[in-house]
């Protein structure tokens, strides 16, 4: 027993309800089109000033024994972004309180031209401090000088021996990445946009789901609808619809908020350069396929729960556990690298979050996005169907 | 119109086990009377009221409304009546008129015959100032007034009021019991619980009065008045409730 048009006039006021509802709208509008923007601009401006910062800043390098490598140390005095300084009378708590950043100690007896059969170069001694960004970019640039100095070394040993540098490099290679262009782009956004998506789909819907349901037990205007003539199957389903809409909402202004945030300098600058993966129509709709039925899922779910639990208050304690497994499935997507057999596609969320990356990364597997959808609407069907049920339970709505 | 036979309903509880909220009850009301239930809070007239407006379920017995039976013809039930109470709450965020356009809707009403009954109703009520108000910004007595033209808008034949004039003052509660007064005359039959016994006195046709679950009495006044020997209703209820009590102890 089921009336469209009774459905649509619920759902028509539930909505208007909706946006009287100034803390429905923060949640549906604000979040995803202003807060989590400006949350990932802030993150990428931030990353990227830093990054800016300290390449401008020139690394600080204490060399001890330096008369011993003369060479070494005319590469490092060469080098604009390095700046030798004379040994500290401590060099190493310098090093750890900052004041330099890198510390090369050359050995008494190291000679850089001696070389014979039955003596070895004892090791330089390099230090530095990985938990300090400087001392890092001190030790990436040094590495590089390092490397150039010992190629010198060789070369003219070689030299002396009449050989030729191409000697001691047998197989000379080169690796070439043939993935496409979208691909890498592609797992870059399947890594965050399905986890981020979870948390739109849910956190959207999640105030006006409980406000609508438990709310209502609490005003006592769910007494006034059940004693109408509408069905409690049409009061389900005016209500679920409801919660739908606003959770679409609240994801597509999140896509969009994060679309004008990731094409700001802060991340096209950065390392990801993002959104040169070529959208089609058809790929929308397979988004759409993937998409709807989390949609569809988190909104029966967050229905059943609402009018099961006594008031909001009770409602919100049982979405948080939920919640947190729904955050936990979304976050398996952002392990790199991580595949799932079949069946595992099964799962929800899980099943939401993959078959979404593999779309990003160009790869359309039909099988997963079957078992997806068919896993999604069988549970959001059951949910639904004991979401009405409750409603017939005189218990569930009277435990106040 | 109502006619109910051995009433019976029992709640189960955790902690305090079987609960017998209303006990073997039996009443039946007309078209064009007014029934009342008379008793103290947790009496079991709320109970009685939900059954009939097919919320609770009966644990056992028989309950017609408007000749159709309480839990299976719930939906035609729900077509026959206009039901009121504390916990049939107002939506804060909607005007009195979305209300009852909204109300007048969803019970299949056609948007003129809705235009026209609202604004008898809202005329009859004096609602007309704050049509456009929101809910929450409303008075007690507005909104009781907003409850009754929820309960109304669809024209029902059977009304059922649950203690309609409480926390309203003394302007409002007249102008509620004179509204009850012209659905009698208009031929509606109306179920009317209150613990105030003069309202019972000047409105109800029959009175039960209910206790513990159960039927103490129940008649016309001038019956009620002759079988247990009181001069007024009052008189009559503490005799039979006092009485109720030393028997128990």
């Amino acid at each position: 027993m089921m009336n469209w048009k009774n459905i649509r006039l619920l759902y028509g006021k539930e909505i208007q309800g909706a946006f009287r509802d100034r803390r429905a709208l923060i949640s549906m509008i604000v979040i995803p089109l202003v807060f989590y923007p400006l949350l990932f601009l802030g993150i990428g401006y931030f990353t990227m000033l830093g990054q800016d910062k300290s390449e401008a800043l020139p690394s600080l390098v204490t060399i001890t024994g330096a008369e011993k490598v003369p060479q070494l140390a005319e590469i490092l005095r060469k080098e604009e972004k390095i700046e030798l300084v004379l040994p500290p009378e401590n060099p190493e708590e310098a090093l750890i309180k900052g004041v330099i950043h890198l510390l090369i100690s050359i050995p008494e007896d190291f000679n850089p031209d001696y070389y014979s059969d039955n003596r070895i170069n004892p090791e330089i001694i390099v230090q530095y401090d990985s938990t300090a960004p400087r001392s890092q970019l001190a030790k990436k640039r040094v590495t590089a000088l390092l490397d150039s100095y010992r190629q010198e070394i060789i070369r003219g040993r070689l030299n002396q021996l009449g050989l030729d540098l191409d000697f001691i490099q047998p197989l000379p290679e080169q690796w070439i990445d043939l993935a496409a262009e979208e691909k890498k782009v592609g797992s870059l956004l399947g890594m965050i946009l399905p986890y981020i998506l979870i948390i739109l789909i849910f956190i959207g819907a999640m105030h006006s789901a409980i406000d609508i349901t438990a709310g209502e037990k609490e005003r006592g205007t769910l007494a006034t609808l059940l004693v109408s003539q509408l069905s409690r199957l049409e009061i389900v389903m005016g209500k679920y619809f409801t919660v739908m809409t606003i959770s679409a909402t609240s994801m597509i202004l999140g896509l969009i908020g994060l679309s004008i945030a990731f094409l700001t300098p802060a991340y096209t600058l950065g390392e990801l350069s993002l959104i040169k993966a070529p959208f089609s129509l058809t790929l929308f709709f397979l988004f759409f396929l993937v998409l709807a039925p989390l949609v569809g899922l988190a909104s029966a779910l967050l229905i059943l729960i609402g009018i099961f639990a006594r008031n909001s208050r009770e409602a919100s304690s049982y979405i948080t556990p939920i919640y947190m497994v729904a955050i936990f499935l979304g976050m398996i997507s952002l392990s790199q690298g991580l595949e799932l057999a079949d069946p595992l596609f099964f799962i929800p969320i899980l099943n939401n979050s993959f078959t979404f990356k593999e779309l990003l990364m160009g790869t359309v597997d039909g099988t997963h996005i079957l078992f997806t959808l068919i896993s999604n609407i069988v549970i959001a069907l059951l949910a639904l169907l004991a979401a009405t049920h409750l409603f017939n339970k005189e218990n569930v709505l009277f435990r106040a | 119109m109502i006619r109910v036979n051995n009433l019976t309903k029992i709640f189960y509880d955790k902690k305090r086990g079987k609960i017998k909220a209303v006990h073997d009850i039996s009443f039946h009301c007309k078209k064009g009377q007014i029934f009342g239930f008379l008793g103290l809070n947790g009496a079991g007239k709320t109970t009685t009221l939900r059954i009939l407006a097919t919320i609770l379920k009966p644990t056992s017995g028989e309950v017609l409304v408007n000749g159709y039976q309480v839990v299976k013809e719930a939906h035609k039930v729900r077509q026959s009546i206009g039901f009121l109470s504390g916990e049939t709450g107002l939506y804060d965020r909607f005007t009195p008129r979305e209300t009852i356009m909204f109300f007048g809707r969803i019970n299949g009403l056609a948007e003129q015959e809705i235009q026209k009954r609202m604004s008898q109703i809202f005329q009859t009520l004096d609602m007309n100032s704050f049509q456009e108000v929101r809910v929450d910004k409303l008075s007690t007595g507005m909104k009781q007034k907003l409850s009754i033209a929820r309960a109304i808008i669809h024209n029902p034949p059977v009304l059922i009021f649950d203690e309609p004039t409480v926390g309203l003052d003394v302007i409002t509660a007249k102008v509620v019991i004179d509204y009850i007064k012209e659905f009698r005359n208009n031929g509606k039959c109306i179920i009317f619980s209150t613990h105030q016994m003069h309202e019972a006195e000047k409105l109800c046709d029959e009175i039960a009065i209910i206790h513990h679950g159960e039927f103490l009495a129940s008649g016309t006044l001038p019956d009620l008045k002759r079988n247990f020997q009181g001069e007024n209703l009052e008189e009559i209820f503490f005799k039979l409730v006092s009485t109720k009590v030393e028997d128990s102890i």
